[in-house]
């Protein structure tokens, strides 16, 4: 019986272990042979360079010329900037607009209140696919065109909800007794507002916004279908690649991208529990 | 200062608070919902427009009643359609049976262990889909890493068709999905109070009678949350069968993507997301009601 | 008397229920508080007192009638603009401030210059017990000390009323217990009126100057803490101040019948005869030796179980007509005890003239 339960325990133990192997195995191997020196197939391990790392950044070397594709730095710079200039647009415009909804949501007693609460939810648990076309349906036939405005619109409709879902768990963790004693003592609306409840929100107004940031940088389904022919995102950019064929310096790129938003994500997740 | 003007201030400061958002939403969200509804059902134009008439027959060419001056009711739409519920519940089901045991195991480590098990869950979903489903190429294409790693130890000499198949399909979901699975699933495991597993013992129970009747039925919400997190995006996916399915994968986030970009049809691309959009709210709907007579005031929703 | 710290007129309010009409938590109240008094407000949950507190700091607004403080009407006032401060039940300190924050907040919003503002701080916080600790913050206190923060808070901008809600319900006993002294001692320090409220008795009667008993949304009896348990003015405050053992029936010529035959003897008189209810304390009973049979005030009780509570024992019993009876009993009368649990019945004396008689049938209202 024992014997039987240590087993179990074990099983357990080596079962959790080969989980976080799934998660973590493939990124690990991803960042390993994007030193691989193969030009022609980068998972038959043949070297260790960092020319593909120099590739990216737009020096030119041998090993790249000799590769079956050549795709041009400046696309892939290009695309970098976009995709920087929408996630910080939507960021903004969501933050702003999200923790408005989200306060309204949580001061006031108002007709259709839990109509807000469920609109917020839809275009989170709408599959993107849907709002993608519904949204290019929509800028086609009123005649906007497709670009950067279109993409920032588009990914607002559903950002604003993370903001405010994210806000909104802030808000219902507050005590509202503060802001009776912050009254009681002697503060009028405003200082209270200013002095009590905003800086306990401040923390989930951050963490909505890194939030915002990184879904707005990732979004490949809905900024597809609403980007047009001449703008590409980040993800877009890299999607075109893949479905063209792969070339060896896409490993380097994939693996600054994952170093990219580990690290942002770790320093979200660290203020986060720092702020708890 | 009167009850009246401090309503009436009140007023203004909602206003203020939910107008701009709600002008935002009522344009850019349920405008482009009503259109697309509507276009659902008009008549496929030349070149991609679309023909101002009453037209029920995109829904009838998924369903089985085709316009029957154009066509014959093809059924490879439905079969689609069936695909797409079999890879997503699927992926529901493995997301599942891999991340339920870890929850276990996870939820009886240390706070400080826990915390750092979590923090390496949530990390991926922060890092690009589109690089995380690109892993998966390089690892099973022909000239992959399992390929490559299998021919050299002289295991086989021509590869394994491992891409583009719907077993890589599932694959890339059950990888992207994982942190929308354990997350509530976990929430529930914790909660779990375990002075009632040992009551269960206590009373006689066997250790599969207590997982049966005690530990599943409580950590069920989180089950049945989790399921429904993965099965919406996963039903309507369109990148994962893009990047790591082939033509014999081929879901209905594909088909709609067809019907936009190349075959140029959209009102019967709007009329297959409308489709998809139907089973996620009545599914949705039937998961707010079981939540209500379960009695929790919060839905576990992320 | 001067004029009263706070007046309350036929103040009322009723809230809407979810499931539609409305419940009345104040029913016309009408109450004064006198300077420098510590008033306790006594009820079950749901009896109004919260209401009736929250009424008088502003977070409750009024549907009819009219709160005057120290002689002004701050009936129309938003909580910041009256002159009374709170203690609040969890405390509502702000986690992301300091000790000395917290305190000082009141200052902050008055712009009290800052020299003062500190010399301020550090005096309230030491009235307390708690000098030092300024630069804490709430979490990394225990309890007693968070309350002691939410006190000196409250004190710090010397209101004319403090209100304490239910402040001592998360303390322990024994903390509770120094915690009621201490607030007794800093009201007569102070020297300003406190309304308190509590749902528990024992703190009502040890701490205050007066007790108002609540329920229903309306003051059932407003006294000393002596004549609230002395002298119930109904069945209810009878009930909920103190244990009680209460007979309801006809009062006639020095009797008590109940309608299931038990009689209880008093020397209260009615003309005629009324529907009354006697009230007979646990400590009011002695056992009696051997029979008792000369008694004429007595009950005879089998007995259901006896538990020993340190001072003495306490007798739970019922009599023949199945009147659940408890008396408690002096440790005195050890040996009486030890023959009762013997035999399994005991008969309880009570001096008829102590035996309250309240009139009515024992109806709340």
């Amino acid at each position: 019986m024992r014997f039987a339960r240590r087993i179990g325990t074990t099983g357990l133990i080596v079962y959790t272990l080969l989980f976080f192997a799934f998660i973590y195995l493939p990124i690990a191997l991803i960042v390993v042979y994007s030193f691989n020196a193969d030009p022609v197939n980068m998972m038959r391990w043949s070297g260790f360079t960092i020319d593909w790392y120099r590739q990216i950044f737009g020096f030119r070397n041998a090993a790249s010329e000799a590769a079956l594709y050549i795709e041009s730095t400046d696309q892939l710079i290009a695309a970098v900037r976009t995709s920087l200039i929408v996630a910080a647009s939507t960021t903004v415009i969501a933050t702003v607009l999200g923790t408005a909804t989200a306060l309204a949501v949580y001061r006031f007693n108002f007709f259709g209140k839990r109509f807000y609460r469920v609109l917020l939810f839809v275009p989170m648990l709408m599959p993107d696919i849907v709002l993608g076309i519904a949204l290019l349906i929509f800028f086609v036939g009123v005649g906007i065109s497709l670009g950067i405005g279109t993409i920032i619109i588009g990914q607002c409709t559903f950002l604003i909800s993370y903001v405010f879902i994210v806000v909104s768990a802030r808000l219902a963790g507050m005590d509202r007794s503060l802001e009776n004693a912050s009254a009681d003592l002697g503060a009028n609306e405003w200082t209270t507002f200013r002095r009590i409840i905003l800086p306990q929100v401040m923390p989930g107004v951050v963490g909505g916004a890194l939030l915002a940031f990184i879904i707005s940088m990732d979004d490949l389904v809905i900024t597809y279908f609403i980007s047009g022919t001449s703008t590409q995102t980040l993800p877009i950019f890299i999607f075109g690649m893949l479905r063209r064929g792969i070339k060896p310096e896409v490993n380097a790129i994939a693996t600054v991208m994952l170093l990219f938003s580990f690290t942002i994500a770790a320093a979200g997740l660290y203020l986060r529990r720092r702020n708890r | 200062m009167s009850g009246f003007s401090r309503r009436s201030r009140a007023r203004a400061q909602l206003a203020l608070l939910l107008g701009p958002v709600s002008l935002f939403l009522a344009i850019f969200l349920a405008g482009p919902l009503i259109i697309m509804l509507i276009y659902s059902f008009l008549a496929p134009g030349l070149y991609g427009g679309v023909e101002w008439e009453f037209y029920p027959h995109n829904f009838g060419r998924i369903l089985g009643f085709a316009d029957p001056e154009f066509e014959i009711f093809d059924p490879v739409y439905i079969a689609i359609f069936l695909r797409s519920l079999r890879i997503a519940l699927t992926t529901v089901l493995i997301t599942l049976l891999v991340c339920y045991p870890a929850a276990f195991q996870i939820s009886r480590l240390s706070d400080r262990w826990k915390s750092f098990a979590l923090f390496l869950i949530t990390l991926p979903f922060f890092a690009s889909l589109i690089v995380r489903l690109f892993i998966w190429i390089l690892i099973l294409k022909k000239t992959g890493f399992i390929n490559v790693a299998l021919s050299e130890l002289g295991l086989i000499d021509t590869p394994l068709e491992l891409i583009y198949t719907e077993g890589a399909v599932v694959l890339g979901m059950v990888y992207i999905f994982i942190p929308f699975m354990f997350l509530p699933v976990y929430a529930s495991v914790e909660k779990l109070d375990w002075t009632l597993v040992r009551a269960s013992q206590d009373l006689g129970a066997n250790g599969f009678q207590t997982f049966r009747r005690v530990i599943l039925p409580l950590t069920l919400p989180g089950v049945i949350a989790g399921s429904i997190i993965v099965f919406i995006p996963a039903l309507g996916n369109f990148v994962v069968p893009a990047v790591l399915g082939g033509a014999k994968s081929l879901m209905l986030g594909n088909l709609i993507e067809q019907q936009f970009l190349a075959a140029r049809n959209w009102p019967f691309g709007a009329a297959l997301a409308m489709l998809v959009m139907t089973i996620v709210l009545a599914l949705l709907f039937i998961y707010i009601r079981y939540e209500a007579r379960r009695g929790d005031d919060a839905p576990v929703i992320r | 008397m001067a004029e009263s710290m706070v007046r309350l007129q036929r103040a009322c309010k009723a809230f809407p229920l979810p499931e539609g009409g409305t419940v009345t938590a104040l029913d016309a109240i009408d109450l004064e508080v006198a300077r420098n008094e510590f008033l306790t407000l006594l009820g079950p949950s749901g009896c109004g007192k919260t209401t009736l507190l929250h009424a008088i700091s502003g977070f409750v607004e009024l549907d009819d009638g009219r709160i005057f403080v120290d002689g002004e009407d701050v009936s129309d006032r938003p909580p910041h603009r009256r002159p009374v401060n709170t203690v609040f039940q969890n405390y509502a300190l702000f986690p992301h401030m300091t000790v000395g924050q917290n305190v000082g907040y009141a200052l902050d919003i008055a712009r009290t210059p800052r020299t003062e503002r500190s010399g301020r701080v550090g005096a309230a916080l030491e009235m307390v017990g708690l000098a030092g600790l300024e630069n804490r913050l709430p979490r990394q206190l225990s309890g007693g000390q968070q309350q002691r923060v939410a006190l000196a808070r409250a004190i710090i901008a010397r209101p004319k009323l403090l209100l304490l809600d239910e402040p001592l319900s998360a303390l322990d006993r024994k903390l509770r217990q120094s915690m009621q002294i201490e607030l007794k001692t800093l009201q007569a320090e102070l020297g300003i009126s406190f309304i308190f409220v509590t749902h528990d008795q024992e703190e009502a009667l040890t701490m205050s100057n007066r007790v108002a008993v609540l329920d229903g949304g309306s003051i059932q009896q407003i006294d000393t803490p002596r004549a609230v348990y002395n002298n119930p003015a109904n069945a209810f405050v009878a009930s909920f101040v103190g244990a009680s053992n209460l007979f309801q029936g006809m009062l006639q010529s020095g009797r008590v019948m109940t309608a299931q035959g038990d009689v209880i003897s008093t020397d209260a008189a009615a003309a005629g005869s009324a529907r009354v209810t006697a009230l007979l304390r646990p400590e009011q009973f002695t056992i009696a030796n051997g029979g008792g049979n000369g008694a004429a005030a007595k009950l005879d009780i089998g007995i259901r179980q006896i538990v020993f509570t340190g001072a003495g024992y306490e007798v739970h019993g019922r009599t023949m007509n199945g009147h659940d009876v408890v008396a408690a009993i002096a440790a005195a009368q050890q040996a009486q005890v030890a023959s009762a649990e013997i035999s399994r019945k005991a008969t309880l004396l009570y001096d008829p003239a102590a035996v309250h008689i309240i009139a009515g049938g024992g109806d709340r209202s």
